[in-house]
């Protein structure tokens, strides 16, 4: 299995070792660098782009914006301890994530996951979700108990890759349908439900009492490994 | 940047005053001037070189004078000296009248004049010569002019006359004061109109401003008060102008400050946090274990303090421009509900979330809105804890309007919770509902917290 490297920019050098020191048990290669200056130069063959905000010498904003250009396909991930709100919309220009300062090992490690999912780098690989296997490249879905494949609609399919790519994440009702549809949802709208039901019909070991596809009451709907 | 001594700098002969002073006494001295100017035109206009043979007076006294020489001559002396006279004033008419009362030489020969005198004859000539054209002089001969016999000159007035202008010179006067009346107001006028239009240029250009909302600058017409005052005013604006320049400057100095300041207080605190959690991964006994969890938890809350603080003095100083559009409430709470309700699931914390089929149509920012409900849930997560709920739904108020309720079955806030710092929290809350004209109302008892939050009569 190919390992994950990741370019991870940080001048602090007490976070910057714990970090990277974390992020490696968990197995990720991780390129550390102290400052933002030659990032472009260290891209190459990296999976994912973990920035600081509040670099030295050049603005963490400028060097993720030279980074998606150099490298559109890389996901950034902001860490980010500014504050205003501006900032944060700036970032998101181009950074696909955003963390704030003070931040959890852990949970920057599940963002970095969801992201690495979310741009197909882990789509190679098989994910298991209760009693299911999900083949992404191959558009597979196996249910482990029965050896069988599942048959999935294209919409169906496109819902629960969706969902497989946010894996732990809450969704909402209007982030599933424009995601899938790629128009805007109308409040009272009931063909994601509808979807969702034949959905669960085939992969859930109990349609009534669901499990691969939560329900969150009044939120939305979460698919957790 | 230009001098501003303009003041001393303009002389007195640019100054609007001196220019007006120039017009007053114009004025003034006109009529001294041309009374004056009039009296030797009066003396030099007539000069008496025009005048072929003199004046009359002269020719009278230059008759007698002959006159009285030629007493006792005889008639061939007389004759002589008339036809000299003849040649002097050539224009003139002459004859004499001997003793006898005969009519002697004639020059030229004419016709009118009686052979012989008569007393009566010489009183009608003399009667019908006064004041008559042409100009006579009768002079009698002999020192005492007793005659006998007696010689005229008779000239045509023309010569005596030019065209003496006493008439012509008054209504030239006249026309002269009318004119310098007339030229006195419009100057005047001029003078203010264009003052007027002056001052009226740069009042429209101190009204007018540009993108900064500060007044463009003006170009000095003339160095005089008008163009120091537009002076003046270009130094005011381009201080004005520094001012704003320098105002900003401080205020991105500010930012970045505060921005900084947060950067170096939470870098320590995600250390802090690293390492707690590595501690965390160490085998520990339920003691140790329950401080680590709390210490994760106060490093937790000391980032949001952090962030709320940076926050509200970055946002009443003006920071945040909110960009007010028309936001779908409802799929705002949701969204923001989905990122706390794993916290909430940790916390043990049970979501009743009822918003399906409601509609909130706001004008709102879309991220200062999401900051607000963070804020909240925040609030709910902090100290309403222990009565393991949270509602989020639409409500209508008795004034028939619909408000976004979120509920907990906390102590409420009158209890003291075991986490503070919820003040700032809801400071922001309020500031940013005020700027998006929003109400915020608090019901608070034992049994929990209600907090309804509904546009305002402005909203719309």
């Amino acid at each position: 299995m190919k390992t994950t490297t990741l370019l991870y920019v940080e001048d602090d050098p007490e976070i910057g070792t714990l970090v990277s020191r974390y992020l490696r048990e968990r197995g990720f290669e991780v390129k550390w660098l102290r400052s933002g200056e030659d990032a472009g130069a260290f891209a190459e063959g990296c999976d994912l782009a973990v920035l600081d905000i509040m670099l030295p010498g050049l603005d963490g904003f400028t060097v993720g914006r030279r980074l998606k250009k150099l490298a559109p396909q890389m996901p950034i991930l902001l860490l980010s301890a500014r504050t205003s709100i501006d900032d944060k919309l700036q970032g998101l220009e181009f950074a696909d994530d955003y963390l704030t300062k003070p931040f959890h090992p852990e949970e920057l490690e599940a963002r970095i996951r969801v992201l690495l999912r979310r741009f197909g780098t882990f789509a190679s690989e098989p994910v298991a979700i209760k009693h299911l296997l999900f083949y992404e490249n191959e558009n597979r879905l196996v249910n482990r108990d029965t050896g069988e494949e599942i048959v999935l609609t294209g919409k169906q399919f496109q819902i629960f890759t969706y969902m497989v790519r946010h894996l732990g994440q809450i969704l909402t009702k209007e982030q599933i349908f424009e995601a899938v549809w790629g128009e805007p949802y109308l409040e009272g709208d009931k063909t994601l439900m509808v979807h969702i039901r034949h959905l669960r019909e085939k992969v859930e070991r109990d349609p009534n009492a669901p499990e691969v596809i939560e329900t969150v009451r009044g939120i939305g709907y979460r698919v957790r490994a | 940047m230009k001098k501003s001594g303009a003041g001393n700098g303009t002389k007195f002969r640019d100054s609007l005053l001196f220019r007006y002073m120039m017009i007053v006494l114009l004025a003034l001295l006109f009529l001294p001037v041309v009374v004056s100017a009039l009296s030797i035109l009066f003396t030099l206009f007539p000069s008496p070189a025009e005048l072929k043979y003199g004046s009359s007076d002269e020719l009278q006294t230059v008759w007698h004078a002959e006159a009285r020489r030629l007493d006792g001559a005889d008639a061939a002396a007389v004759n002589a000296r008339l036809r000299a006279l003849k040649q002097r004033y050539a224009d003139a008419t002459l004859f004499w009248v001997d003793g006898e009362g005969r009519t002697r030489l004639q020059l030229p020969e004419r016709g009118g004049l009686p052979e012989t005198w008569t007393a009566d004859e010489a009183i009608r000539f003399m009667k019908r010569s006064v004041d008559a054209d042409p100009f006579t002089v009768v002079a009698f001969f002999g020192p005492e002019e007793k005659g006998p016999g007696f010689m005229v000159l008779q000239m045509p007035r023309a010569f005596l006359n030019i065209e003496w202008p006493v008439q012509s010179y008054a209504s030239l006067y006249f026309g002269l004061m009318l004119f310098m009346f007339v030229a006195f107001v419009v100057m005047s006028w001029l003078f203010f109109r264009n003052i007027r239009r002056r001052l009226v240029r740069l009042e429209a250009a101190m009204a007018r401003t540009d993108e900064d909302g500060l007044p463009a600058p003006v170009a000095i017409s003339r160095p005089d008060e008008i163009g120091r005052l537009e002076h003046a005013f270009g130094v005011m604006a381009d201080r004005l102008r520094e001012g704003r320049e320098r105002e900003r400057e401080e205020e991105e100095l500010r930012k970045q400050l505060i921005s900084s300041l947060s950067h170096d207080l939470r870098t320590p605190l995600t250390v802090i946090r690293s390492h707690v959690h590595l501690l965390g991964r160490e085998r520990l006994s339920a003691q140790g274990a329950e401080s680590v969890k709390q210490l994760e938890a106060k490093t937790e809350t000391l980032g949001a303090l952090i962030d709320n603080l940076f926050a509200y003095t970055l946002m009443t100083s003006g920071k945040y421009p909110l960009r007010i559009e028309t936001c779908d409430i409802v799929r705002l709470v949701r969204q923001s509900a989905a990122t706390w309700y794993p916290l909430w699931e940790k916390e043990g914390i049970e979501a009743e979330i009822e918003l399906d089929g409601v509609s909130l149509v706001w004008k709102a920012d879309r991220n200062a809105f999401l900051r607000v409900l963070d804020n909240l849930f925040q609030n709910v997560v902090r100290h309403a804890r222990s009565g393991g709920y949270v509602g989020i739904r639409a409500q209508v108020l008795d004034t028939g309007i619909q408000a976004l309720v979120i509920s907990d079955r906390g102590p409420g806030m009158q209890a003291k919770s075991d986490a503070k710092g919820g003040g700032i929290g809801l400071a922001i809350v309020d500031h940013l509902l005020r700027e998006m004209k929003l109400e915020r109302r608090t019901d608070s008892d034992e049994g929990g917290t209600r907090i309804a939050i509904w546009p305002n009569r402005e909203h719309f």
